[in-house]
Formats: structure tokens, sequence, C-alpha cells
């Protein structure tokens, strides 16, 4: 179990976490949500006490980082795939890695064969791809066999075949009870693998809950498309309806039911030629959250 | 449960990635070019022009230091190894990975420092014990030698192996303290090359109180069997150029536990 007490990070003038508060849970996927810049990869290098906090702490079962008698065989990270001296060979990164925890090379060939990447373990790390390396990265994660892991942005790089052994994995780790902190800015790729999301921007804590539960809070909306759409926008707002986009094609009305809908319009005498409920996707409720939290957001897509 | 991360698993840990990149087996290599080959060229070139040489020069001819001037040039291959040891975990992002592993940051540098120190040391004498029998070889007949026998001599080689080690950690620290190849470098050069420069175009009564605190000046002072011009003696030099190194090492390292990784 992690645990985030009111943790804030000052970098001279800006504050990239601002007071976060959360847990993350042993034997679940809990995926960390926030757009580029929100401070997630922040967040964690102060879990792994690279960082040192402004204010507030960060503990790994209820320990800080710094007081983990045996890090590799408590936690396991990947914050950055490419961070490994290009000139040594993926072997003997693992081996360095290992003797500093007294962790036997042995064990550092298992994790190169399960990471995939045992036939290429004697090659320059500098000569691997992204995806490679990010392998890499997960075999030195695993070396200790620890009870927590966190990954930071895990599926760059990956190819298709790649994304899909790293959902089985992370799945897989957290059925055997652990605990598995996985960072993305892309609400697709943690709809998929994550069951809980905790969702951050600018540094701070947005929401928290379980993927279904994000999903089912989003506000639905509902088209409408009928014989007289002024005459329908209306009769919707005297009935309290919000008409978020009017055009040629149709309405899309949120606040109300598409039954309300149905008999408000037969009550003004519209005839209705469609109603469709739409609910908002996963990423559109991410959208929605996030959407005065983004760092560099393109203003054309902003709706303010 | 004791604690699997100790001093003795830091330093092995340390020593393998010591070992396999080809900066360190490029120095090394490099630092016995420099100090062997250099030195031959030169005990060479002076055996050969040994007859024309003004007599009052051949009388303070100090075989020694003559043997060992390939030091000169090795002490930059030796502080770029030890500046590379820090800074390419920088350069490269992976001291976050070793700060995981290690998260005791005054370990991780005393284990550094272990291996740094060890290994160099022993190249460094290696290189200068062949350097100075090599030199006395060919000085053989010719020119006056020393030998190993005489105490002063053999302290003489052997401080010029520990000038070479206080040089690697010089680089070191400055490692710790600039985090960049390319700035520690050129800090290395300039506190060698550069500041003996600047305080020759100082006033002659400045430059006489100066000179002998710089760092390649109290070097020339722990590799020379008697004391140069007004430069301080072996052991004050050595003394000296420690305290210097020790005070930059306890910077850089006193960064390194306060500042983000």
């Amino acid at each position: 179990m992690i645990k985030i007490e009111h943790l804030t990070k000052r970098y001279d003038d800006t504050l990239a976490v601002d007071d976060l508060d959360f847990e993350v849970r042993p034997g679940v996927v809990t995926g960390f949500l926030g757009p580029n810049g929100s401070g997630k990869s922040t967040t964690m290098r102060i879990i792994l006490g690279l960082d040192h906090p402004t204010k507030g702490r960060a503990t790994i079962e209820g320990k800080r980082y710094a007081e983990l008698r045996d890090p590799l065989h408590e936690v396991g990270a990947l914050l950055d795939a490419k961070a490994i001296h290009p000139g040594r060979s993926a072997r003997n990164h693992l081996r360095a890695l290992a003797a500093s925890n007294r962790i036997p090379f042995s064990r550092v060939d298992e994790v190169l064969e399960f990471s995939g990447i045992g036939s290429v373990a004697d090659k320059k790390v500098g000569d691997y791809s992204l995806g490679m390396s990010q392998r890499l990265g997960i075999a030195g994660a695993l070396l200790g066999d620890p009870g927590v892991l966190l990954f930071d942005e895990p599926v760059n790089g990956l190819d298709p075949e790649g994304i899909r052994w790293i959902r089985e994995f992370f799945r897989s780790l957290a059925n055997e009870g652990r605990t598995v902190f996985v960072s993305s800015h892309l609400m697709s790729e943690m709809a998929v693998s994550a069951d809980q999301i905790i969702v951050i921007g600018r540094g701070k804590f947005i929401t928290q809950g379980s993927v279904d539960a994000l999903t089912a809070s989003a506000k639905g909306s509902v088209f409408v498309r009928g014989a007289n759409h002024q005459q329908l926008l209306a009769a919707l707002k005297a009935h309290q309806g919000v008409v978020s986009e009017l055009n040629d094609d149709g309405l899309s009305v949120s606040d109300l039911s598409s039954d309300q809908i149905g008999q408000i319009a037969f009550d003004a005498g519209v005839a209705l030629y469609e109603l469709t409920p739409q609910r908002a996707s996963l990423e559109e409720v991410y959208m929605d959250l996030t959407a005065d939290a983004v760092e560099y957001g393109s203003t054309g897509a902003r709706n303010e | 449960m004791s604690s699997d991360v100790t001093l003795g698993s830091t330093v092995r840990s340390e020593w393998i990635k010591f070992r396999t990149v080809r900066s360190t087996i490029m120095g090394v290599a490099i630092t016995f070019v420099l100090t062997i080959g250099l030195g031959a060229l030169i005990t060479l070139a002076v055996r050969a022009h040994w007859h024309s040489m003004d007599p009052t020069r051949q009388l303070i001819f100090d075989p020694v230091s003559a043997s060992l001037s390939g030091i000169l040039f090795a002490q930059f291959a030796v502080g770029v190894i030890g500046t590379l040891f820090i800074t390419s975990e920088y350069s490269s992002g992976s001291i976050r990975t070793t700060l995981a592993a290690i998260p005791n940051r005054l370990e991780l540098v005393w284990g550094k420092l272990i291996v740094l120190v060890a290994s160099i040391f022993v190249v460094a004498e290696i290189a200068c014990f062949i350097t100075f029998l090599m030199g006395q070889a060919i000085f053989s007949g010719v020119v006056p030698t020393a030998s190993l026998g005489n105490s002063a001599v053999l302290r003489t080689v052997i401080l010029a192996g520990v000038y070479l080690t206080l040089l690697s950690v010089l680089g070191f620290s400055l490692g710790l303290i600039l985090r960049q190849s390319a700035a520690c470098i050129s800090v290395f050069t300039s506190l060698l090359l550069i500041l003996p420069i600047i305080v020759f175009l100082l006033p002659q009564s400045w430059q006489n109180t100066m000179s002998k605190y710089e760092p390649s000046e109290l070097g020339h002072a722990m590799t020379s069997v008697t004391t140069p011009g007004n430069d301080f003696g072996t052991w004050t030099a050595l003394l000296i150029l420690t305290i210097y190194v020790v005070a930059v090492w306890g910077v850089g390292t006193t960064m390194l536990i306060r500042r983000d990784a």
C-alpha cells in the first residue's frame, strides 16, 4: 500500500504537486491519470525518495522510501526506460542493481527471460528500441520480487503485442496481491488496464474511483432531431433543459432524460425524427475533469 | 531482519558499474599509455641530448621526476574517469535507478569513492612504477639514475600514484557538484592549467606566495625528490592537496544528499 498525505512539491515558482492525498491499495491495478505536466512523475519521484517533498509525505507500507531496509525487495519502479547508461549491457545493468540489494545473479537471468529480452541481454542498452528498454525497465522493477510496483507511462513505445503483454502482466501482479500503480496521460489506456483510477490536474487531486463509477458519473446527453429546432429549443429551455449544441442536424440536450424530452416535444407539437441518449465516453469524462488543468492545452480545444 | 543494502553490497554494485563501461576501460588504457609512453619519450629524449645539456642543468637534473613526467598528461585521464563515474549517471538518468536501489546517499557516495580510489590507486601505482623503472633503464649508462632502494625515491614514485588518485577524486567530487561532464572537465582543466597562467600574470610577490598553492604545483612538490623552488615540502603538499579534495568532496556529497535527484 502506498499512502500519499498532504503531499506538496514546489520547484522555484511552480507548484508541481499541490496537497495531494490518496491511497493506492494492494490487489488492484491503480491508474494514475493526468495531462502531461500535472505532477504524476513528480509524485512518483517523491514516493521513491528521489525528490524531497516541500510538505506532506509519501509512505510505502507505513515507511518513507529512505527508511526501507531492502528497497528492491519492497518496491520495484520503472520511471524512465531510457534512463540507463547506454554503453552498458542489459545483463550488466541488472547485475549491478542486483548486487546492490544482494539479489543472486540467477534472478537477473530469470527476469531477462520473463521480459522477453533474454536473447539480447548482452547487447548495449544504447542500441535498444524504446520498447526493448521498457521491457528492460520492467525486468529491473521485478528484480527483487517486490510487493509494490510503480510504472511511469509504461506503455510508451510498446508495440500492440507489448501493450497487451503489459496489461495482462499488470493484472497478474495485482491478482497476486501486489500494489500496482501505473501512471498514464491516456484515459483510453487506463480504461482497459486499470481497476481504480486517480485523476490529478495541475498537481491537484481531481477524483478517485473505479473505472465503472467514473463512467457512470459522466453526464450523458440526448441527441434530438425534429421538425422545428427553434420551437423545440424554446420549449426545452422553458423546462430547464441545457442545449449544448444546436445546428442543422439537431440538438444536444443535457439535464433532461429522453423521456422528458419526448414529452416536451409532444406538448409543444413538434414532431421528433430522432431521440438518442448518448453516454459520455470515459475519454470525455476525463477531458471534462481535466479541462481546466491542462498545462499546455491548445486554446481552440478549451471549452471555457 | 538486517538490511540487504550495506556498504559492501554498494561497493560490489558500483564495481560492476565501474568496470562495465567503455569510458573506464579507455580511461585506464589512456592513463597507462600517457604515463608510460610519454615517460619513455621524455627519458629517451633526455638520454639522447644528455651530453649537450648545460652542466648546471645536469647538476640539478632529477631522474625520478623526469621519468614520471607522463603523469602531467595522465592527470587529465584520471580526472575524466572520476568525473564520468558520477556525471554519466546524470546524463543517462540512471542516477534515479541507482538511488532507488541505494536510498542512503551517503552510503552511495562512499561506495563509489571506495571503488574509484582503490581502482585508480592500483592503476596509477602500476603505471608509475613501470614508467619509473623503464625510465631508469633508458637512462642507465648515460644519465645518472635513481634507485627504489633510496627511501626518498620510493616515496616520490608512490606519491605520484597518490597524486593521480587524488585528482580522480577531485574530478568525481566536481561531478557531484556540477553533474555535467563538460562543465566538470572544463573546471578540472582550468584548475590545473589556467589557474597557473592567471597567477603568472599577477605581481611577482603575489606569485611567490600563491603559486605553491596551485594543485599542479602541489603535485610537482609531491613528485620531486628534492623540494623545487619555493614550493611546500612533500608532506605539506600532500596534506594541502588532500584538504582541497576532501573539501570539494564534502561540498559535493552534501549537495547530493540535499538536492533532488
